[in-house]
């Protein structure tokens, strides 16, 4: 602010300097002072109130900081001879924008353009309001008026700018784009264009009318030199002749730029895709995320005859040979993947054999075997191989690897390359358990015996070999999933723990326990391990799923909180300054930049975990605070009773949804974060190859997003419902009716219903013979959350209902209250006597035993307390005989044995966490131990564990260098042990506070309905 | 097997396998945009096969009179396409845009004194120690200016090392 010195706002500028002064150093009572001072000099002047104003909102004071905002505004309307410059609005601008109120910004600023319609400076800052607000027709028109005005080339372009983003991310049609071609061919035809970018986005728009012999035309001219580097504007050629059909010169093109960039693979691939004349890479189908691009096996069969099939083919391979000649550097491997994929493309076309791709894999292996980028190289390419070719291929290798003797890291280099490659074909997981647990076994040696090549290696660098263990912990689970053999999984984490006491940096470890230790049980080592990565900013966006979905069903309710609020901290954020950027783009003449920045946050706006987040965080709030039904009436308040999320829920099936999670370093055990295959029977899936899995996420996070959205209101609802039922109405409260209550509630109660695939009535039944026996639990199926949550607010509009819930049932509340409680009782009961310890089977079922209490129990004890508290006299009036009274004292008997028998289960689950929080740890630790101490010939886990045990007596330091011995010397299962004990305790006591809690309130409770 | 091409925001969607290295730092959002918006023939990312984002440059040119030089504020590479000498290509790229595009007299960029390997590395590439920054990182630990002389500096005058160290405010620019 201080920069701009001279006469500010028409105030001599030594008078306002102090406040800006103070303002920067942010003593904002200090610029008060000065601002008061100043206003005591000019109280008419509006730049000294937006000062004042800018001060007040700094200090916190908003609603303050409006009205002087709104005095200075109207004070610069209704004094036509007062100042209007720049400084003053861009000054009252800052405050508006900051008080959310970017209306009034933009019309002071069309107030001031009215006024002086020839001042660019207000101009600009007109049309930077129009890009806060992101109203693209009125950019476009005011970039116009300065244009017209000055006539510079930058204004024009921001008016295509405009135009582009209303065709992109408006509702513009393909006219707009016609028209934008207009205008900047008449530009260039009076003044030429400057800029490079200036010359990209009229390509653009050409293309995007597919005008390609036009855009050809300008690039070719003299206007292309603009573009100085000359690849770049290559690059751009051979997209417009191939997208205009131009095939054969494209080729050409990308012929050229692969002789000045031999390695740039994409190049290639279009290269390639030109002569064989497939456009299937330029078509803008709907395959064309660019977070999630089609795999490369995707590509069009060439239609080609299979005379000019060969002869392209061979052209190709000629060039291909001819560019392997000329490149001397050991790292160019793209001319010699060039060789597989044109053997891949043989094969599509029906004329080509899996041996051809095993010779060029041969080849490729050869030269770059060694290298960890190897397996990510072919893999779509081994993908094309039958079963049989895999593994001839693999025993070809492993020949190869004996007959070469080459540097030792090399030897790694290529030992690693062929486990990954048996990882990836999946014939490693085809082996016997005993064949298996020997491979893992290898493996663990080949780390061991690689650690001397590490020795003088910096801790900062990555170690040779770290793969190895990556790939073993791999095998462990493999075999757990097999075996159900809890020490196989304790063994992968004993392995990993291991190689993050070497070496601590080491992030796919980290990744990999983390998914362990939820798997296990223990949240809160894989939180640590999490936090451990430092995910902050747009990694939020992109990795929170490793840990955000079992965080939802944690009773660590603090860390989820954070993660929830810092995660759309970050969100918000961006989509509160992304316009002030986009403008800056605009300024800096980047005009691909501007359209880049508006559909990038379109794309984040519509990210299906931010809504998510956005969801879940009040829910969290209403678990935290369900043990008060007035903190929790709090919570429902601010969320204006939770109408706006089922506004969500209706709308969420017309929006489109972005998927912007980066599902690469997840494990092969859990894909997604919606599949967990350890959860289920081993089936033999050994690879998982990460498809694009896009559709079928799509479908369940809208359908999970539908459900959550409801569940405010429902809880609203439930609340105000049990209170209507022992109140004739409450409307005194200023609140609605008991029949409207009703009625919405029956409306979501069936959307709740059809969500779990029935109508409400069949539901119903449902809920009944699951209660009554008749139907055991798996009529729930994996939904019985949601059943048991729709039981409980079935009871609550129950309640206050007049209506029958079954056509032959029981038609008072009694009946389904029962069915409520038994659901809970009886379902919670279940849920504790199917889990072990820790130290014997993961804890796969505590996360739904921590949603029933957390959740459903949750909001029944709610409409207890509603009716509890309705119930009570409140002193004001009397409660008369009659009818109302024999229904309540039906009711009070439901309430009085719900809580008593809710009161029991959750001392039950009490019980339960105090038995496993109590055992003796050493006890704990050494039975896990023990699962890992076999003897050395015998099948089981224990066995690679074991090889690490033998490493560290034989620890040669002179070998390994101090700093690889000292941390081998660290290294200590006891304390790993241990610390999963330790971490269970963690996590279970946390849990233990909320059921303590919920006891505590349920014993309330049972005072208060004695006095009644 | 790398194309280079100019970093996109969606390629920010991408990075997380380059950033989880611990000494990557992942930026705010408004830092990320602010090098595309002002500097975008500076932020270069470098995909292989399948499009996997390899690493990144992120640099800007600033200064004035002599001074006027490429910055490099991050140049990274995912541990499973490290030790192919992609760090170098995308320096290379970054010094050729500073010397052909900007004609700016040198490249400058900071480096943790504690990151030997990065500064061997950089030494190879040809920058030299040109002063030591004292605790430039979080008030903590020093920081190395590196610099390398581009053609337009034809005595190599910006990269004659200064004899004593400095505190980050005296530093010309962020």
């Amino acid at each position: 602010m201080a920069s701009k010195f001279g006469l500010a706002g028409g105030i001599p500028e030594r008078r306002v300097r102090p406040i800006w002064d103070a303002i920067d150093s942010r003593q904002f009572k200090n610029a008060l002072k000065h601002s008061t001072a100043l206003l005591a000099k000019c109280p008419n002047s509006p730049y000294a109130l937006a000062l004042k104003s800018l001060i007040l909102e700094r200090m916190g004071k908003s609603d303050e900081a409006l009205s002087v905002c709104l005095n200075a505004k109207e004070l610069l309307y209704k004094n036509d001879s007062l100042l209007m410059d720049d400084l003053t609005l861009s000054t009252l601008q800052i405050v508006f924008q900051r008080l959310d109120r970017l209306d009034l910004a933009t019309g002071c600023y069309e107030y001031a353009c009215s006024k002086f319609p020839s001042n660019l400076e207000l101009m600009m800052g007109l049309f930077n309001c129009y890009v806060r607000e992101y109203s693209f027709v009125k950019q476009q028109q005011t970039a116009i008026k300065m244009y017209k005005l000055v006539g510079e080339e930058r204004f024009l372009l921001w008016a295509v700018c405009s135009i582009q983003l209303q065709v992109f991310c408006g509702n513009g049609g393909e006219k707009l784009a016609m028209l934008a071609e207009g205008l900047l061919k008449k530009h260039v035809a009076s003044h030429s264009l400057h800029e490079p970018e200036a010359l990209m986005v009229y390509i653009s728009i050409l293309e995007q009318q597919e005008k390609y012999g036009d855009a050809l035309e300008i690039l070719s001219g003299q206007l292309g030199s603009l573009l100085v580097i000359e690849v770049d504007k290559l690059r751009i050629q051979g997209r417009l002749l191939a997208r205009s059909g131009d095939y054969a010169t494209s080729a050409s093109i990308y012929q050229k730029i692969l002789e000045l960039c031999p390695d740039d693979w994409e190049c290639f691939l279009h290269y390639l895709g030109c002569l064989l004349e497939d456009g299937s890479s330029w078509s803008n189908g709907a395959n064309n995320d660019p977070i999630n691009p089609p795999k490369p096996v995707d590509c069009k069969v060439s239609q080609l005859a299979d005379e000019v099939f060969h002869s392209r083919i061979s052209t190709s391979l000629a060039f291909v040979k001819k560019l392997q000649a000329d490149t001397r550097n050991d790292f160019i491997r793209c001319p010699y993947l060039a060789t597989l994929e044109i053997e891949r493309r043989k094969r599509l076309h029906g004329k080509g054999n899996d041996d051809d791709i095993v010779e060029a894999l041969m080849l490729y292996f050869l030269k770059f075997g060694h290298l960890a980028s190897f397996s990510s190289d072919v893999e779509a390419f081994l993908q094309v191989l039958t079963p049989d070719k895999k593994t001839e291929f693999l025993a070809k290798l492993i020949k190869t690897l004996d007959s070469s003797a080459t540097a030792p890291t090399k030897v790694l280099g290529q030992s690693i390359t062929i486990f990954k490659i048996q990882e990836l074909t999946g014939n490693m997981y085809k082996l016997p358990v005993l064949e298996l647990e020997g491979c893992a076994i290898q493996m663990v040696e080949m780390y061991c015996k690689s650690l001397p090549l590490s020795k003088d290696l910096d801790p900062q660098e990555s170690m040779h070999g770290e793969e190895l263990l990556s790939m073993v912990c791999n095998v462990l689970v493999q075999l757990f999933w097999r075996t159900r053999h809890l020490g196989y999984f304790i063994e992968a984490i004993m392995v990993l723990e291991f190689g993050l006491t070497i070496r601590r940096y080491i992030w796919q470890y980290k990744i990999l326990l983390l998914h362990l230790y939820s798997h296990l049980g223990a949240i809160s080592l894989a939180y640590e391990w999490y936090r451990s990565l430092d995910v902050k900013n747009i990694l939020m966006e992109t990795v929170s799923h490793h840990i955000l979905p079992q965080m939802l069903v944690s009773p660590l309710w603090g860390d989820l909180n954070n993660l929830l609020k810092d995660y759309l901290r970050f969100m918000d954020d961006h989509f509160r300054e992304s316009a002030d950027l986009t403008f800056l783009a605009y300024r800096h003449r980047n005009y691909s930049k501007v359209i880049e920045f508006v559909q990038f946050k379109e794309r984040l706006q519509r990210s299906n975990q931010y809504l998510v987040a956005r969801v879940e965080t009040p829910i969290l709030q209403l678990k935290q605070k369900a043990d008060n039904i007035e903190e929790e009436e709090g919570v429902l308040e601010n969320l204006n009773g939770g109408v706006h999320f089922v506004e969500l829920s209706n709308e969420i099936g017309s929006k489109t949804l972005t998927f912007n999670e980066d599902f690469q370093s997840r494990p092969w055990w859990t894909p997604t974060t919606e599949k967990n295959y350890l959860l289920g029977p081993f089936e033999g899936v050994s690879y998982c190859p990460k498809e694009n899995l896009i559709k079928e996420r799509e479908e369940n996070v809208r359908g999970v997003i539908e459900k959550k959205s409801l569940l405010p209101r429902m809880i609203y609802l439930s609340i105000h419902s049990a209170s209507a039922s022992l109140k004739e109405s409450v409307e005194e409260n200023g609140s609605i009716s008991g029949s409207k209550i009703s009625s919405e509630f029956k409306f979501l109660l069936e959307r709740h219903a059809k969500m779990l695939g029935f109508s409400l009535s069949d539901a119903v039944e449902v809920v009944m013979g699951v209660s009554s026996g008749v139907k055991s639990f798996e009529a729930f199926g994996s939904d019985e959350i949601d059943w048991i949550n729709f039981a409980v607010f079935l009871n609550a509009w129950n309640l206050n209902s007049h209506e029958p819930l079954q056509p032959n049932g029981d038609q008072c509340g009694r009946g389904i209250w029962y069915v409520v409680d038994t659901l809970l009782v009886k379902y919670i009961s279940e849920k504790i006597k199917s889990m072990e310890s820790l130290i014997c089977s993961p804890r796969v079922d505590l996360p739904i035993l921590v949603q029933l209490v957390t959740e459903p129990l949750a909001w029944h004890g709610l409409v207890i307390q509603s009716c509890v508290r309705s119930s009570l006299p409140s002193g004001k009036k009397k409660k008369k005989g009659g009818p109302v009274d024999q229904h309540s004292s039906l009711v009070f008997n439901d309430i009085r044995d719900s809580i008593q028998s809710l009161c029991d289960t959750v001392k039950e689950v009490a019980k339960w966490i105090r038995g496993q929080i109590d055992r003796p740890e050493d006890e704990s630790v050494e039975i896990m131990l023990s699962s890992l101490r076999k003897k050395e010939q015998d099948e089981g886990p224990g066995r690679v564990f074991h090889v690490l045990e033998c490493l560290i007596p034989s620890i040669n330091e002179a070998e390994l260098g101090d700093r690889i011995s000292q941390e081998l010397k660290t290294w200590s299962p006891l304390d790993v042990a241990r610390k999963i004990v330790t971490g269970d305790s963690t996590l279970l006591s946390q849990f233990l506070n909320i059921c303590e809690s919920k006891i505590k309130s349920f014993q309330a409770l049972n005072q208060q309905i004695a006095q009644i | 097997m790398t194309t280079i091409r100019r970093f996109s925001c969606n390629d920010l969607l991408r990075f997380a396998s380059v950033n989880f290295d611990h000494l990557t730092e992942t930026f705010n959002m408004s830092f990320y945009m602010t090098y595309l918006a002002r500097w975008p023939d500076y932020f270069h990312v470098a995909e292989g096969p399948g499009n996997k984002v390899m690493g990144y440059i992120m640099g800007k040119v600033e200064g004035q009179g002599e001074s006027w030089h490429g910055h490099v504020t991050a140049v990274t590479v995912a541990s499973e396409y490290r030790r192919q000498q992609l760090a170098k290509k995308l320096m290379n790229l970054l010094e050729e845009i500073s010397d052909k595009i900007d004609k700016a007299y040198f490249v400058d960029l900071f480096v943790r004194a504690s990151n030997t390997p990065a500064i061997k590395m950089y030494e190879k590439l040809g920058y030299v120690i040109y002063r030591r920054v004292l605790r430039y990182y979080s008030g903590e630990e020093d920081g190395l200016d590196m610099r390398k002389a581009l053609s337009r500096d034809v005595g190599k005058k910006s990269i004659i090392p200064l004899k004593r160290p400095v505190t980050p405010d005296e530093l010309e620019y962020d």
